[in-house]
């Protein structure tokens, strides 16, 4: 799969979450922070928090650096950019086939409009690079 | 004319009315050598769709951009009305994304419903799609939206 798209996945899974919305929130509004604070506010054990974060990890949408024995987390909103993007590709995409089925369609009703003279066929012309 | 985008019970929706009588615009979805003819983005090359359609029928789609890059998708159908509806679902990488198509008969003309379920909900792409144009707002919006529906937390 092409690298970007893995990304954008990344961070749609990651986002499908409540729990990890609100460990986004929470890092968002009050910065970096340990783990153990993190978790306090959610009431489920540490290795769930933890995983909460790995998948976030892996979605680039938080970093992590220690200081000594603590793990500090902090949200990195750069990260949701590929998804944002991603959604507006795709609206643009179907937005452009659509433009182009929309010639097709009118190709077509036109040379059903003048039946018979078949010089070309209507549903080769639209093809285009 | 152009398409409506909205996001309500499924989290991304496309609207659009072809100058074409229901049963002419599904036949432009039905086979690959057909969908091959409109559907691929800018800048693309070439593309290749290979479809079987019929419920739990696969289809495939290869597109190559201008610059060599190649692109592929592929997914399932998992509903066919003839020609009203047609459903199929997506892989989109770990998670999978459920389209619906809906050709609703205007006369001379069709309304053409595209909808999407999956892999996020709706008031996260409602977020990600209205008025916010950096990705520094959106979070800011999220972090509201987030601990409005949840109260302050527990602390």
């Amino acid at each position: 799969m092409d690298n970007n798209q893995s990304r954008v996945s990344a961070v749609f899974s990651a986002l499908s979450d409540p729990t990890r919305r609100r460990i986004l929130a929470r890092l968002s509004r009050d910065g970096e922070g340990p783990v153990t604070d993190l978790a306090r506010p959610f009431r489920i054990s540490l290795p769930a928090i933890s995983r909460h974060l790995r998948v976030l990890e892996r979605a680039e949408l938080i970093g992590r650096r220690r200081d000594g024995r603590v793990h500090l987390i902090r949200a990195r909103s750069e990260g949701l950019k590929p998804a944002q993007d991603w959604i507006e590709n795709y609206a643009a995409t179907w937005e452009f086939s659509f433009d182009r089925l929309d010639a097709l369609l009118k190709e077509e009703q036109r040379g059903k409009s003048k039946a018979g003279t078949r010089t070309r066929s209507p549903t080769r012309k639209g093809r285009r690079k | 004319m152009k398409s409506e985008m909205e996001t309500g019970r499924d989290w991304l929706r496309l609207t659009r009315i072809f100058d074409a009588p229901r049963a002419v615009l599904f036949k432009w979805w039905a086979s690959g050598e057909r969908l091959q003819q409109w559907f691929g983005v800018a800048g693309m090359a070439r593309c290749e769709i290979e479809t079987d359609f019929q419920v739990g029928g696969a289809f495939k789609q290869t597109m190559q951009m201008a610059d060599g890059r190649e692109f592929s998708s592929s997914g399932v159908y998992e509903e066919i009305i003839v020609p009203e509806r047609i459903v199929y679902r997506t892989n989109f990488g770990a998670a999978s994304m459920r389209v619906t198509v809906e050709f609703i008969d205007l006369g001379k003309q069709t309304k053409l419903v595209l909808s999407h379920e999956g892999p996020v909900d709706e008031s996260f792409i409602d977020k990600m799609t209205k008025g916010t144009s950096s990705a520094l707002d959106l979070l800011d919006e999220l972090v509201r939206s987030e601990l409005m529906q949840h109260g302050e937390d527990h602390t």
